[in-house]
């Protein structure tokens, strides 16, 4: 596959703009040229696809570079004052890699949520404090980072069930309804819930090795006030992450149980989080 | 989400601007941008890394090209050349930015041509047509190079969408 020439000798306006895909994944192209290859775009899904996979390889030219050490807290302190777009806002057939418009035409994020998740009351009235985005940032932090690293040292079926995991995890980050419950752990630690429609992403970091035959249990809370397990977490390096799916639950808790685990929490948790 | 992609963000950002005042500038708005658009991205379309670095390097590339035109209304054509000169891409530089990059390897897979052109329009944000002026060649022949090239660099990474 050397030098082609079909696309620019036919001469026709699609043919052109297919041409230039590259050019304007590289963002090499002029007002009057990108123009019509957003034409394009919008009707030719060959063309949108060929697009992301130019995108792709313009992005391999990136050499991951650790920026200046103060970075980190002033994003952190404009993602605090600055609201999310919605999903549902986004023309039809446009994405993060083609579309980057202005998000000052969308509507604050507050009004009734579409579809799904009414009937958990607790947390829907939570989703409408803005400040659980802002701790939506740190767990997406930590999830985007700890379940690959989680990946790289586990053998192969776990590692097809975490990729599995991280994905859904990765889904939930990006669900607009997601809200994030955070505390600190009884006797050293920091713990997080993301919390999407079902499902519900636990992690702790910084946790102490419980004492001898000892485990950490992890509980769903219901509504009514009532737990179940969710299994007892392995924890390396004081690490651990759970993903609990297709449970309604207003919130989780940790207890320190015996190795095996238990039917009920037998001790005060170590950590609620929720209402 | 910061630190697994501001890196990303700041790299990309980098590449083209060459100053890390800008480059943190430009990572700060697009981190931001990220976070508000968040809902928005598409996984089936790409990795999240690709839609960072896709984000910072326009970002990056507008902000050289608004500097450029800030410099040229400013000197008009006092210092012209050397505007220009400022935006050329060293060869040297080149090698040096692409030690750990995932295209590496692949770039020495192009003809002198295709990879002249994809570099120069690359690093030196530039469009296609100050890509041809840079590098003396014809506009159509710098559109084919770049295509070509680029095509060439998919099929080496293996860049390649099953739906």
């Amino acid at each position: 596959m050397s030098d082609r020439s079909d696309g620019g000798t036919r001469g026709d306006a699609q043919g052109d703009a297919r041409d230039l895909l590259p050019g304007y994944a590289l963002h090499a192209l002029d007002d009057l040229e990108r123009r019509s290859v957003d034409r394009l775009l919008e009707s030719d899904a060959d063309a949108r696809r060929a697009l992301d996979e130019y995108h792709e390889v313009v992005a391999s030219f990136t050499v991951d570079t650790e920026p200046p050490a103060g970075l980190r807290a002033s994003v952190l302190d404009r993602v605090r004052n600055t609201p999310q777009v919605s999903s549902t806002s986004a023309p039809s057939g446009s994405s993060g890699t083609v579309e980057s418009s202005s998000a000052a035409a969308v509507p604050p994020a507050d009004g009734p949520a579409a579809g799904g998740g009414g009937d958990i009351v607790d947390l829907s009235a939570r989703r409408r404090t803005r400040r659980w985005g802002v701790a939506l940032t740190a767990v997406a932090a930590a999830a985007a980072v700890a379940v690959p690293t989680t990946i790289a040292v586990q053998a192969t079926a776990e590692r097809d069930r975490l990729r599995e995991q991280s994905e859904i995890v990765s889904e939930m980050l990006v669900d607009p309804d997601a809200s994030i419950l955070r505390g600190t752990v009884e006797g050293g630690g920091q713990a997080s819930v993301l919390v999407a429609d079902d499902d519900m992403f636990f992690r702790a970091d910084d946790l102490p090795e419980p004492a001898p035959g000892r485990a950490y249990q992890l509980w769903v809370v219901a509504e009514d006030g009532s737990v179940s397990s969710a299994g007892v977490l392995s924890v390396r390096d004081g690490e651990t992450a759970s993903l609990i799916q297709g449970v309604e639950g207003i919130g989780m808790a940790v207890t320190v149980e015996p190795e095996a685990g238990s039917e009920q929490p037998t001790t005060d948790p170590v950590v609620v989080l929720g209402a | 989400m910061y630190d697994a992609l501001a890196p990303v963000a700041y790299g990309a950002s980098i590449g083209v601007l060459r100053d890390p005042d800008h480059a943190a500038e430009v990572t700060q708005e697009v981190m931001v941008e990220v976070w508000q658009t968040a809902a928005r991205f598409d996984a089936a379309r790409g990795s999240a890394r690709t839609w960072v670095a896709t984000l910072a390097r326009r970002r990056a590339v507008d902000r050289v090209r608004s500097e450029q035109s800030r410099r040229d209304r400013d000197q008009r054509d006092t210092d012209l050349r050397n505007g220009e000169s400022a935006r050329d891409v060293v060869a040297e530089d080149v090698e040096r930015s692409l030690e750990g990059s995932a295209v590496r390897r692949c770039i020495e897979g192009l003809t002198p041509t295709q990879r002249e052109a994809v570099v120069v329009a690359y690093y030196g944000g530039l469009t296609y047509r100050e890509v041809a002026e840079q590098i003396g060649a014809a506009l159509p022949t710098v559109k084919s190079r770049i295509r070509d090239g680029l095509i060439r660099l998919r099929d080496c990474l293996g860049v390649a969408r099953h739906v």
